[in-house]
């Protein structure tokens, strides 16, 4: 039982085996193999779900085995409530990005294998429960992402994949720092590398000193791995490698970027930053809110300024990220909770827009809402594609929070959760949804109302492939919008122990 | 006498068999008609790689013995020198074979290189197991000279022998500066053996002080200038591209780690324990690990050529290497070693892939690198896995060794350093990845194969690439032998 975890994190690597030994000239055979790995993926992880018990308050299925015993690094691995969803979303969202890459020409199977490998270090950053091994993952699916951007990317791929890279990079070094200094700070002792050791204010009392100067301990390396996370995340002003990475990367691996990815920043912040920093994360919680704010406000109005809608999107995901810093910063139950629904809905409702324009590249082979010479790039669309109209306008809706789809309830329970604490700050960050509501609005308008652009009339509706990857995520949109008490009754318990220990050191 | 001579011989058996290994390479070399040259140069290779596999057993066979001082304490036999020994034979082994596919070297010339290289084994073979001064001075002038004349091999390039120029004038001076620290420092304590220098060096007080810190650092002079750190890394770049290839990745392991292993050795005698004028010392390492770091670095970002591009990288890693040297511990001594080990597989892997492309195109800029991954994938997937690993991301060798360098420098607590050397990992990254860039996503010229990377080559190139992969994932074993090769004083 306790090999289902070890089954989800391997299960991709042995698929990419499979991938790399398929004939080069059967490019089909690949595409099946990384297919049925995912789905089997898919479906392993909705039986940890079922088998997943929502009331224990420990990890669940670990795994765990002395890796290098001098250093006291082990491979240890377990789920909780707060990893829980972004695994079931790992799983989804892959499976459908292997459906939306079938069209995929260029070198199928590095591709392919590439993606499989990116899905097995995703998982490892979510179940690593061990910081050498959590760290080793972090960076692996750095290698996937800068191979899969820069090759199958678009006209300025080189430049967006070094950009990633090199900015993960500066920030996760920094971690690196932080990740030693606690083995060391806790005596190199048998937990120096288990993340949930370290967790609860450990470190308040101790003291570095750097050229001179004195630092407590806590503070300064709670902006160590700060830097880690939101970059990751990303957080103004670190946000700038976002825009460039999602435009120039292929469609799948936006996905993936938006769904998955980005919440392992704020998956870092909730599992190590928060808990093993408690009292920093305290005494700094305004100035993660008000960074997070800015980020709602600046990112919304970054994304109404775009005239690629690709661009658009990217940038809604900075102003989306927001909200889940919003609700971390809040630290009250409403807001954690919020927080992290909204890292599953986020995934989910991004992901249908960022497939969405994928679907619609296909056929275009342009994302301008207005072109730079200022003549429209589409228009009349709701007439020519009615099936693509409808489900885009799901995902529209989802992603701004309309009542009834899932962004909703995320977000609402965020500004519940905040406004006890920030009060103004909640008032402000309301005025980003309203902004949100206008980008979006304003470019469906642009693109899917008015007079039809004679390119537009030869495009074809969604078929069946695209159809069939799309209504899943419409279904849990819309599911998630009426009844999350699934996902809510997931992550309760650890959500609850998590904000717990915050307020013991409020 | 004649007894302590041959007991002090049995320990010596590696270095002895260098010595053998030479002399009877250079009149076999002699003694060869010289119709038929290609068939001399071919036994001869082979007969110098059997005579370094005999002696790489040999230092194995060494490695588990109890260190011990011999010849009347001129030489110390002790793990860590036996391990920096099998590491450079492992590197000279690496060279030699790559010169045995280089135009440069194999086509052009006769043995030179196999002979010499043998030459500078030897220099730094003695280097690793100094225990006083004069034997120390020995190894790096035996090094040195040879090494001056590997950098000229080129003999109608003018390049090549510039660099031998500028090697010779700057290796001579430093070697000048430092036997003049070396006499005062004799001057002061009366001894040249480093453990009476310890002792004496501990009772010393007041006014010696200033004329000792002068001389230590006249000292530091001629083992920077081996290592290449700053301020005394300007020849390498220069050095470094005008000697052909195999000559280049030969001098970034052997005297490197020849040079490495004595600062280790010096450092740890003198000033490890605690006495007043380490503070200086330490100081000093402080500085220069941080100033190399941030010069190989910043000034490798604008090289086109990949040979120069490699030189400041490793001068870049001879910062991080010296960050092991600051914290003066034995952690800190098996984290280098680490590194030094993954840095000669990797070292090895891309001066190999370099040399056979730059002999194909007849150049070394970025620019044959391009699309490498359509005209031999094998070789693309190599040369990308070893800039990675260089670059120190997981989950290949590199990471394992700079997190250990880390993890010693953050037990002290020096956070500064742990900062500036995590900012040159990021630098490092932008520059290691714009080949990787040129390799993976740049458009080949043409369809057509690299050719000539025969099988064997590809084969080797693997196997130089496997423990680049292995040892990032299970370096326990490795890790505990390093930590096995501590340094003993006598």
């Amino acid at each position: 039982m306790n090999g289902l975890l070890n089954w989800i994190l391997w299960l991709p690597i042995i698929g990419m085996v499979g991938v790399l030994l398929t004939p080069k000239a059967k490019e089909n055979a690949a595409r099946y193999v990384t297919l049925a790995t995912t789905f089997i993926t898919f479906v392993l992880t909705l039986i940890l779900w079922c088998k997943f018990d929502n009331t224990a308050t420990t990890m669940q299925f670990a795994v765990k085995f002395p890796w290098i015993e001098s250093f006291n690094i082990n491979y240890s691995i377990g789920v909780d409530g707060l990893t829980l969803p972004m695994t079931i979303l790992n799983g989804l969202l892959f499976f459908l990005c292997t459906l939306s890459s079938w069209t995929v020409e260029k070198s199928v199977k590095s591709y392919f294998a590439l993606i499989l490998m990116l899905q097995a270090s995703v998982f490892g950053v979510f179940f690593s429960l061990d910081f050498f091994l959590f760290y080793v993952f972090w960076e692996v699916m750095l290698i996937p992402m800068f191979f899969l951007i820069g090759i199958w990317g678009g006209e300025n791929r080189e430049y967006a994949a070094i950009k990633f890279f090199l900015y993960t990079f500066f920030g996760s070094i920094f971690m690196l720092v932080g990740i030693i200094a606690l083995y060391y700070a806790t005596g190199k002792g048998v937990d120096s590398f288990n993340i949930l050791a370290h967790q609860g204010g450990k470190f308040v009392a101790e003291q570095v000193v750097i050229f001179g100067h004195s630092f407590s301990f806590e503070h300064l390396f709670f902006w160590f791995m700060f830097l880690g996370f939101a970059i990751k995340v990303p957080i103004f002003p670190f946000h700038t490698w976002l825009p460039h990475a999602h435009v120039q990367a292929p469609t799948a691996v936006s996905v993936i970027l938006a769904g998955v990815l980005l919440k392992m920043g704020t998956y870092g912040f909730l599992r190590i930053l928060y808990p093993i920093f408690p009292q920093a994360a305290n005494d700094y919680s305004t100035i993660v809110a008000v960074l997070g704010l800015i980020s709602v406000i600046y990112g919304a109005f970054c994304a109404m300024a775009q005239d690629d809608v690709k661009k658009l999107v990217a940038y809604s995901s900075v102003s989306h990220m927001g909200f889940v810093m919003l609700g971390i910063a809040s630290m009250s139950t409403q807001g954690m909770t919020g927080a992290v629904l909204q890292m599953f809905n986020h995934g989910t409702s991004t992901a249908m827009m960022f497939l969405l324009i994928g679907i619609l590249y296909e056929r275009s082979h342009h994302r301008w809402i207005v072109r730079p010479d200022g003549s429209k790039g589409f228009g009349g669309l709701s007439t020519q594609l009615p099936k693509y109209t409808t489900v885009f306008i799901i995902g529209m809706f989802a992603s701004m929070g309309l009542p009834g789809l899932s962004g909703f309830i995320s977000e609402a329970l965020i500004f519940l959760g905040m406004y006890n604490r920030f009060t103004t700050i909640t008032v402000i960050a309301v005025v980003g949804l309203l902004i949100g509501a206008a980008y979006l609005l304003w470019m469906f308008k642009r693109m899917f109302f008015g007079e039809v652009n004679p390119d537009c009339k030869e495009y074809e509706d969604m078929n069946a492939r695209e159809v069939f990857y799309m209504v899943p995520l419409c279904i849990i949109v819309i599911v998630f919008g009426i009844f999350p008490s699934p996902l809510l009754n997931m992550m309760k318990v650890s959500v609850g122990q998590l904000v717990d220990l915050l307020a013991k050191f409020a | 006498m004649l007894e302590q001579l041959l007991i002090s011989a049995s320990f010596y058996i590696p270095e002895l068999l260098s010595i053998l290994l030479m002399c009877f390479l250079l009149m076999a070399e002699a003694s060869h008609s010289m119709e038929n040259e290609h068939g001399s140069r071919d036994k001869i290779y082979g007969l110098g790689i059997i005579g370094l596999l005999v002696i790489l057993g040999a230092c194995i066979f060494n490695f588990t013995k109890a260190p011990t001082a011999v010849f009347y304490n001129a030489v110390i036999i002790d793990p860590f020198s036996t391990l920096v020994k099998i590491i450079m034979v492992l590197g000279t082994l690496g060279s030699v074979y790559l010169s045995r596919s280089s135009k440069d070297i194999y086509t052009n010339l006769k043995s030179e290189f196999m002979i010499m290289s043998v030459g500078v084994l030897i220099g730094g073979m003695l280097l690793a197991s100094a225990n006083n001064m004069l034997t120390l001075y020995l190894g790096i002038e035996t090094l040195s000279i040879l090494s001056y004349v590997m950098t000229s091999l080129k003999r109608d390039d003018a390049t090549s022998a510039e660099a031998g120029i500028k090697y010779a004038l700057y290796g001579g001076l430093t070697a000048g500066v430092m036997l003049f620290g070396m006499s005062h420092i004799y001057g002061q304590l009366g001894t040249i053996q480093f453990a009476e220098m310890v002792t004496k060096l501990s009772a010393l007080e007041g006014q010696s002080f200033v004329v000792l810190m002068i001389s230590f650092l006249m000292f530091f002079t001629g083992i920077g200038y081996k290592i290449s750190c700053f301020p005394f890394h300007m020849w390498s770049p220069d050095v470094y591209q005008g000697a052909p290839i195999p000559v280049t990745s030969f001098f970034s392991i052997v005297p490197k780690m020849a040079g490495i292993a004595v600062l280790i050795r010096v450092s740890m005698i003198f000033f490890g324990t605690g006495s007043a004028i380490a503070v200086t010392w330490i100081g000093l390492l402080h500085v220069i690990a941080a100033m190399t770091m941030t010069v190989g670095n910043v000034t490798a970002i604008g090289q086109s050529s990949v040979k120069r591009l490699l030189a400041f990288s490793s001068i870049g890693h001879v910062g991080v290497m010296m960050l092991g040297v600051v914290v003066l511990n034995e952690v800190g001594v098996q984290a280098i070693l680490f590194y030094g080990i993954v840095y000669m597989f990797m070292t090895l892997a891309a001066f190999y892939i370099t040399s056979h492309l730059s002999d194909m195109y007849g150049t070394d800029t970025q620019d044959v690198f391009k699309g490498l991954i359509y005209k031999h994938p094998l070789m693309a997937i190599v040369m990308v896995g070893v800039l990675f690993s260089l670059a120190g991301v997981p989950p290949f060798s590199g990471f394992v060794a700079k997190f250990n360098i880390f993890s010693v420098i953050i037990e002290k607590k020096y956070y500064g350093l742990a900062i500036i050397a995590a900012l040159n990992s990021v630098i490092s990254l932008y520059y290691y990845m714009r080949l990787a860039k040129t390799i993976i996503f740049g458009e080949a010229d043409s369809e057509e194969k690299v050719p000539g990377f025969t099988g064997l080559n590809q084969t080797i190139i693997f196997v130089m690439f496997v423990p680049v992969l292995v040892l990032g994932v299970f370096w326990e074993s490795i890790m505990n032998i390093s930590g096995y090769a501590k340094i003993f004083i006598r």
